[in-house]
């Protein structure tokens, strides 16, 4: 199996009076051909900061400070801004947590779908464009894909706004997609609904997915691989079968432990809890 | 005594949008005509998605909105008869615990003023009693009593979702109205705070009616489950029932989208 991405030894640090804030510190992972990573971590592990240093979206007081992100081969960190535009929304695309913000309230839905179109292929012309929109529209499992086109965001549902994202994203055919959080806005149906679909579109275009959530019962429903984050640095690392079968770390055991599960934690038992007066970095990396 | 707390009888709430001057106003019914009760010392769940009128419920049984139509009776009285004093005792009785611990806290005030509000406004306690009675809740709650001159700001939302317990329980409340309590922290957080949950229940005898969205969570800490659709109650059963039985359409869809983690040694 080969590697899509291999980041080595990220580094990203925030600059401040106050301070470095080491918010990626040494991350190195690789994200294979056509399987879903998935980060999880709690608020302020670093999970966001690695995709985002990813798609190049670090701006100050942040910087990556050392590492290489090797995208087929290349490093994007030596890209300059212009060659990295190319890659970005061509072959790594990103969708975020909060549907409501990020898509833009004055532009139709096909508008911003056809943008992603406009910048990257260039040989389409308007007619192909818009055909390209309504198939990419009518993927993602909105109805009257050619009505929709005319609409505008605030007339859409929260989980039918986050498929417009996703085809925005999947517009180009990618090779890798980022998904920051995508369901943690949305009600559960939804929100299995959206995770359904991801997958769906990876087995049909053969897209790499690099999932970042702190959701742990998402994580085991769609990662091949695992790698757990915890204040800026991977403590274990391992396919999703052995981590949930055999968490290694004592971090992912807290983490683990503290959701309660329907039939397996005793109603009412009080619940096990990461304790904040350990130094989970004290223990040794599980990276299998 | 029976051991009702809450009699809800074809309860509804409508709203009315206008769309204009010369057109029919489009009705919304938020809540429609559910019926069920709350029993002492339980912990009820009412359960739904987004806009299925889960909040509106709570607010109808805090009194912050009033009824279209139907009864709520709070240990036999009906609330929505209350008045100056008897209005005044229900308030304390009946607390609410908010969603999100960063907007429900005015960030000018320090925690000790925070928490020692309803006493201020509802007692006739002095300023050292207040104070002496606010260490004492922020210590029930795990704070550390001499974080009493802090400010909000300077607290995570695990700590800050410490001190909205603290104020709900300032006035020895029989009811607390938790309204997805725990969904804006992280999950280690999240234990930690349903844990504080179950122990004050158990120390103070108190009854919560839990709002959340989380099925899990709602499993681990309710006696009983009402499940809500488009404003009405499709099913209604204690837990164990509930998930060993769903018997609603919508009630079984719900159940197969939670995420459950597989498998854990």
């Amino acid at each position: 199996m080969s590697n899509l991405v291999e980041i080595r030894n990220l580094q990203t640090y925030f600059y401040s009076d106050a301070g470095v804030n080491h918010a990626v510190d040494g991350v190195s992972f690789e994200i294979p051909q056509g399987k879903t990573v998935c980060i999880v971590g709690e608020s302020g592990s670093g999970k966001s900061i690695t995709a985002l240093s990813i798609m190049g979206l670090i701006d100050p007081p942040g910087r990556i400070v050392g590492g290489e992100i090797l995208f087929e081969g290349t490093d994007l960190l030596r890209l300059s801004d212009a060659q990295l535009r190319k890659v970005r929304g061509r072959d790594i695309s990103m969708i975020f947590q909060e549907p409501m913000t990020s898509l833009n309230p004055s532009y139709t839905v096909g508008y911003q779908i056809d943008e992603a179109l406009r910048l990257h292929q260039k040989h389409l012309n308007k007619k192909e464009r818009f055909e390209k929109v309504v198939e990419a529209l009518d993927l993602v499992g909105i109805p009257d894909p050619r009505e929709k086109y005319r609409e505008y965001p605030f007339k859409l549902s929260g989980g039918q706004r986050q498929r417009v994202m996703i085809a925005i994203a999947m517009a180009c055919e990618p090779k890798m997609l980022i998904a920051d959080e995508p369901t943690t806005a949305l009600d559960v149906t939804i929100q299995a609904q959206v995770l359904d679909l991801m997958k769906e579109l990876q087995e049909k275009k053969g897209t790499s997915l690099l999932f970042i959530t702190h959701d742990l019962a998402v994580v085991s429903q769609i990662a091949d691989e695992v790698v757990v984050m915890y204040r800026g640095h991977i403590v274990e690392k391992a396919s999703a079968e052995e981590l949930f079968n055999d968490p290694r770390h004592p971090y992912t055991r807290a983490l683990l432990h503290s959701i309660p599960r329907p039939g397996v934690t005793p109603r009412k038992s009080q619940l096990d809890t990461v304790d904040d007066t350990v130094d989970y970095l004290a223990f040794p990396k599980e990276i299998r | 005594m029976s051991d009702v707390v809450f009699k809800v009888q074809h309860l509804k709430k409508y709203y009315e949008i206008n769309l204009g001057m010369f057109k029919q106003p489009k009705i919304v019914k938020a809540v429609d005509d559910i019926s069920f009760e709350v029993r002492k010392g339980e912990v009820l769940s009412l359960v739904g998605e987004s806009g299925c009128g889960k909040s509106t419920t709570a607010k109808l049984l805090l009194k912050i909105e009033e009824p279209t139509d139907g009864t709520i009776t709070f240990e036999g009285q009906d609330i929505t008869q209350l008045h100056g004093d008897e209005l005044s005792t229900y308030r304390s009785k009946v607390q609410i615990i908010f969603q999100d611990p960063y907007s429900s806290l005015n960030p000018r005030w320090k925690v000790g003023r925070i928490i020692g509000e309803p006493l201020t406004l509802n007692t006739d306690m002095t300023a050292p009693q207040i104070e002496e009675r606010v260490r004492y809740l922020m210590e029930k709650v795990g704070m550390a009593p001499d974080w009493y001159d802090r400010y909000p700001h300077q607290f995570s939302g695990g700590q800050r979702q410490r001190i909205g317990i603290a104020r709900a329980l300032a006035l020895n409340p029989e009811v607390i109205v938790c309204d997805e309590p725990v969904s804006a922290l992280d999950v280690s957080i999240q234990a930690q705070v349903l844990n504080l949950l179950l122990d004050l229940q158990e120390e103070f005898d108190l009854t919560y009616v839990f709002i959340s969205h989380d099925l899990s969570v709602v499993e681990h800490i309710s006696d009983r489950i009402v499940v809500m659709y488009y404003g009405e109650i499709v099913e209604a059963k204690p837990v164990d029932a509930l998930f060993a039985n769903p018997e609603h359409p919508y009630t079984r869809k719900l159940l197969s989208a939670i995420p459950m983690i597989k498998s854990v040694s």
